[in-house]
């Protein structure tokens, strides 16, 4: 049994704060969850569809951020409790449908957990979905240790509730990722019964119609239940206070900053002369918990992630307050003590909080601090970020660029995000020249493709996983088909959503439950909505270089499927396809007729350059078996030997 | 011979449009392809000295010194080379099989060598649609299917790599002068390495004023015939001035003028009308279609012409003295203009640090053709 149904009200266990999140969820009596995969939120929706069964669950993958937004909404209309899950961007992906939800509000209670993800350390954007609560007028929890992850979740059912809206908590990275104590509650024994309600009169919001009309009424309705929330928010246990009566200053924080923060007070040794209020429902704040803070000192220092949010809504309040609070003088990211973009790390709240207490601090030297950049930058000292050994990624963006370059059009690819994303850099051959949010690379390429009355002549290529073109390509590849623009689509399709770790998609055969499921076919969508359809296997090089020259030559839309299972999927791992072996008497190494096309531009981590011999080596260790490099050899001197044993 | 580096090559020749496409560089390695008759470079290599480089017939081609070595004196700029008499020739009676250009001599010769043990396999130019293709044959069918001129220029000389890397010696090429001149530049081992073997034992010369660019031509034509009813094209000598078309039962006639915009830029520096690095070279003869001009030149293109003619697979005749001097003036223009344009763009002879030049030519020579 998972260690997340341990049945021991009081017992403190050691989660991961998304299984902290998880637990949480299930302490509440969650009957629906639907998320789609993304970094830092995947392990939430993992966990709970392993305790479906058990608990008596639906969990699912949705085919995007907006319909799993939708399931989960659906499961409240009907009563039932339900979470949705996803990452900062995935809000931005179903805020349209949250707009008109806000409206309606919800029945069972709903909640939303976004999972940000400050100094993008696994996206291409550090997208603040704290914004989004603003401009939806929907209230936000942002949890500040792992406790909270657990309790939260449990207080934002209730809450939705009592308002009968959808609640917003907001994680990061930091906390998603590490791993604390929590003591848990208890799990509840039933579970309830789902049954829309529809026939009641039109304005009952539990038993009538469920829309955003009469828009006027639901508006004024929403922002009631807003102020409803805000006067649960004055007695949050969330919402602390901890230090002297009369502080000189006082550090206003959330989410994981509030750590940051007290180490960073703890560092300085001045716990007796600066306060710290940690505030777990940052919107809308709560007036008089605020006025009573904000009365202690005259100096603020607000810490937070990423953008001034939190800050400027601080500030707002203070000045509504000022008559009789009087002036304030509240600090932070707007008057630059506080970087505006990136993580925190107790070090820079040590900085700037230094200055204000004057008290001396020797910060990190500036060469370990470029060092430290620099390492953010790259990820791993000396070490560039790469497809794995063996990744057909790199088999594919090979064709791609080669292709490109021998139709000599000066063709390009249009991209979105996905393992495949790192084609900006050398390691796919630096491919990628436009790259934006999840199946922006077909509508762009859609609209590039419309150029040649303008004088366009290059060739437009966009690429997607295959988990992207079921989220967000598909509108766009109807978009080129109907308007005739000229582009050539190619499908990575690795089997599964392999960057956030082999979560299923509608394409496969299995659903989030490990239940048999329908498999939609990427080739037979694209054939019937009158696409060209090619397949190929990515690590036949030569057959999808000369397939894609092809395609170029021709007009319309064509869709090329490049089908190769990812090199870390469980199923691949345990087997080698290939032995592979430079034979150092025919490698040409450094001399002209090769110039180490292997270990130069090549480059899977699999091959080494051998600088004493002058020659290039398979490290076995790292190789996969994919054999592919065994191809790129201009003199064959890579050999490939095809395992026998077949395991599995 | 200046040698430098892919990077230079790519700098010099193919970003300031200079490539004719010959096929030189193609092959040697991973990194220099030909896709539809363009020549690219795949992938940045980093060596200061490269066989692409020291290959390619448009960037630091000495011909003194290539004339040195290969005829033992300096280079004159003689109209049509060095060479042991011109006559006028066809394929025998009989011997052609199918279609060719004008006498048929070059795949007559071509057929004539494979049949005597001369050479083994032959590489030669073929067409898929209006793309030029290198192709290696071995048999006298394979030989007539590449017959009759494709005026676009070709990467023969990719299939003369492939078949060096490959270890096929004993190889006749049909080259045009420029592909002829790599051959030359091939030929002398310049990189000197110690693995080098020569791959060609026969260099069949064609005479060329210009090709066309192939990705141009292309979309030239579709947009005035269905392209692949094209059966044959000439450009018939002068004064003729036409492009022809057949197509099976209607014959297009597009004026010369129309077509001189495809003609790439590397052509205009071409001073060799002649092919003059070759054993023998071909081309067709003014007010004699159905027969060519043919120019012999080395011992072995001397015995080939020679055993040829005693076996009935070619005949020859006398040249006539005007078609001769019409011939000369010609050879003698295009290095007159190849010349001028070169130092009118800054290419020739030039030694100034980080100026490297497509041709050198004695200043002497130089200045006989410009008359400067
Ligand atoms: C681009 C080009 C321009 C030419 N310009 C002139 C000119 O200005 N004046 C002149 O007198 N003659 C010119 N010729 C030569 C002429 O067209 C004939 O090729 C020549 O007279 C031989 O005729 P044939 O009947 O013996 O040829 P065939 O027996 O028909 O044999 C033709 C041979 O040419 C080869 N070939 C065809 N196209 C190419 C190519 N693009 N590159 C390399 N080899 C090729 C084939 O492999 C074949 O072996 C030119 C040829 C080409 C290809
Ligand atoms: S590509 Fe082949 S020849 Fe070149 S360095 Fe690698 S193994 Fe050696
Ligand atoms: S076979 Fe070659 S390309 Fe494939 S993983 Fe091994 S080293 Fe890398
Ligand atoms: S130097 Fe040699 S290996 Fe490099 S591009 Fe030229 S021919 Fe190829
Ligand atoms: S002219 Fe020939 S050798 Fe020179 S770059 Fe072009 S294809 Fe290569």
């Amino acid at each position: 049994m998972s260690h997340l149904l341990t049945d021991e009200p009081g017992s403190r266990i050691l989660l991961m704060g998304n299984e902290a999140i998880a637990r949480g969820a299930l302490e509440a009596g969650v009957n629906v969850a639907a998320g789609y995969p993304g970094t830092p939120s995947s392990e939430i929706i993992e966990t709970l569809s392993k305790v479906a069964r058990d608990r008596g669950l639906y969990v699912e993958w949705s085919a995007n951020e907006k319909v799993a937004m939708e399931v989960a909404a659906a499961a409240s209309f009907a009563g039932l409790r339900s979470l949705c899950v996803m990452k900062q961007n995935g809000v931005n992906v179903g805020s349209d449908f949250l707009l008109h939800l806000g409206l309606t509000g919800t029945r069972g209670g709903m909640v939303l957990v976004p999972c940000d993800d400050p100094g993008a350390l696994s996206s291409i954007n550090e997208g603040e979905s704290r914004q989004f609560a603003r401009l939806l007028e929907l209230p936000l929890l942002e949890p500040g240790d792992f406790q909270e992850l657990k309790d939260m979740i449990v207080w934002a059912f209730q809450l939705s509730e009592e308002i009968r809206n959808l609640v917003f908590v907001r994680s990061v990275t930091r906390l998603s990722h590490a791993s604390g104590n929590v003591v848990l509650g208890p799990l509840p024994g039933e579970t309830r019964k789902a049954r829309f309600k529809h026939r009641g009169f039109i304005l009952d919001e539990m038993e009538g119609v469920v829309a955003s009309m009469p828009m006027e009424y639901r508006h004024r309705r929403q922002q009631e239940k807003l102020k409803q929330a805000v006067e649960r928010f004055e007695s949050s246990p969330f919402n602390t206070y901890t230090g002297p009566e009369h502080p000189e200053l006082v550090v206003i924080t959330s989410s994981a900053c509030h750590l940051y923060s007290r180490e960073a007070i703890h560092l300085l040794g001045v716990e007796d002369r600066v306060g710290l209020l940690k505030l777990g429902t940052t919107f809308p704040l709560p007036p008089v918990f605020m006025e009573k803070h904000l009365g202690l000192t005259d100096r603020f220092l607000v810490v937070e992630e990423v953008i001034p949010f939190l800050e400027e809504n601080v500030k707002i309040l203070a000045q509504e307050l000022a008559p009789r609070i009087g002036p304030k003088t509240i600090m932070g990211k707007r008057d630059g003590r506080l970087p505006t973009v990136g993580e925190l790390n107790p070090d820079l709240v040590v900085e700037a909080l230094a200055s204000l207490v004057e008290v001396p601090y020797e910060s990190a030297p500036e060469a370990y601090v470029k060092r430290g950049q620099e390492l953010m930058f790259f990820g791993a000292p000396n070490r560039e970020l790469t497809f794995c050994p063996g990744c057909p990624h790199r088999a594919s963006f090979w064709s791609i660029h080669n292709a490109l370059e021998l139709d000599g059009r000066d063709g390009f690819v249009c991209g979105d995000i996905g393992c495949y994303t790192l084609a900006v850099l050398p390691t796919g051959f630096s491919t990628l020249k436009t790259l934006h949010a999840m199946g922006s690379g077909t509508g762009v390429a859609s609209g590039f493709g419309k150029l040649g009355r303008f004088g366009m002549d290059q060739p437009v290529v966009s690429v997607c996983g295959d988990s992207t073109f079921f989220h967000a390509a598909m509108p766009a590849l109807i978009n080129a088909i109907h308007h005739g623009s000229d582009i050539t689509m190619v499908v990575l399709d690795n089997s599964g959503t392999a960057m956030t770790g082999f979560q299923p998609h509608p394409g496969l055969d299995v659903d989030a439950l490990g239940h048999k499921a329908p498999a939609i076919s990427i080739e037979d969508v694209c054939r019937s909505l009158g696409a060209q359809v090619r397949v190929c296997d990515p690590f036949d090089l030569e057959t999808t270089q000369a397939t894609l020259l092809e395609l170029l030559d021709r007009a319309g839309v064509k869709v090329l499927i490049l089908r190769q299972i990812c090199g870390l999927s469980p199923e691949k791992k345990r087997h080698k396809k290939y032995e592979v072996a430079v034979n150092p008497e025919v490698c040409l190494g450094e001399a002209c007729g090769c110039n180490r096309l292997c270990t130069r531009i090549f480059r899977c981590p699999g091959l080494i350059w051998d600088k004493r011999a002058g020659k290039a080596r398979v490290d076995e260790v790292i190789c996969t078996g994919c054999g592919v490099c065994a191809s790129i050899c201009p003199e064959g001197a890579i050999e490939k030997v095809e395992n026998r044993e077949v395991t599995g | 011979m200046r040698i430098f580096g892919p990077n230079e090559l790519k700098a010099d020749v193919q970003d300031k449009g200079l490539c004719v496409g010959c096929g030189a560089c193609v092959n040697l390695c991973p990194y220099f392809k030909n896709h539809q008759g363009k020549t690219v470079m795949l992938f940045p290599c980093t060596l200061e000295k490269g066989r692409c480089h020291a290959y390619c017939p448009k960037t630091e081609v000495d011909y003194t010194e290539l004339s040195q070595a290969r005829w033992k004196r300096p280079y004159d700029a003689s109209p049509l080379g060095t060479h042991d008499g011109v006559v006028m020739a066809r394929a025998g009676e009989g011997r052609v099989e199918g279609r060719v250009q004008a006498g048929g001599t070059v795949s007559a010769l071509t057929a004539f060598a494979l049949r005597e043990g001369m050479i083994e396999e032959a590489v030669l130019t073929n067409r898929e649609g209006l793309v030029p293709v290198p192709q290696m044959v071995g048999d006298e069918t394979g030989i007539y299917g590449c017959a009759t001129s494709k005026y676009t220029a070709a990467p023969t000389l990719s299939e003369v790599n492939r078949a060096a890397r490959e270890g096929i010696r004993n190889v006749g090429v049909v080259a045009t002068p420029c592909q002829a001149t790599a051959l030359a530049l091939m030929r002398e081992n310049p990189l000197d390495r110690e693995d080098f073997v020569d791959p060609v034992s026969l260099v069949i010369g064609l005479f060329c004023t210009w090709a066309l660019d192939t990705r141009k031509l292309i979309p030239f034509l579709e947009s005035r015939v269905d392209v692949s009813r094209i059966q044959w094209m000439d450009i018939p000598p002068p004064p003729a001035e036409v492009f022809v078309l057949d197509l099976g039962n209607e014959e297009i006639q597009i004026p010369l003028d129309e077509i001189r915009a495809l003609v790439p830029r590397g052509c205009l520096l071409c001073p060799d009308m002649t092919s003059e690095w070759a054993d023998v070279s071909v081309g067709v003869l003014e007010g004699e279609p159905e027969w060519n001009t043919l120019i012999v030149r080395t011992e072995k293109g001397r015995a080939l012409v020679d055993k040829a003619v005693e076996a009935g697979s070619i005949v020859v005749k006398e040249m006539p003295a005007a078609n001769l001097e019409h011939l000369r003036t010609a050879a003698l223009n295009k290095k007159k203009r190849a010349v001028a344009r070169a130092r009118e763009e800054n290419l020739l002879n030039n030694t100034d640090e980080g100026e490297r030049a497509a041709f050198r030519m004695d200043p002497s020579v130089v200045e006989e053709l410009t008359g400067s």
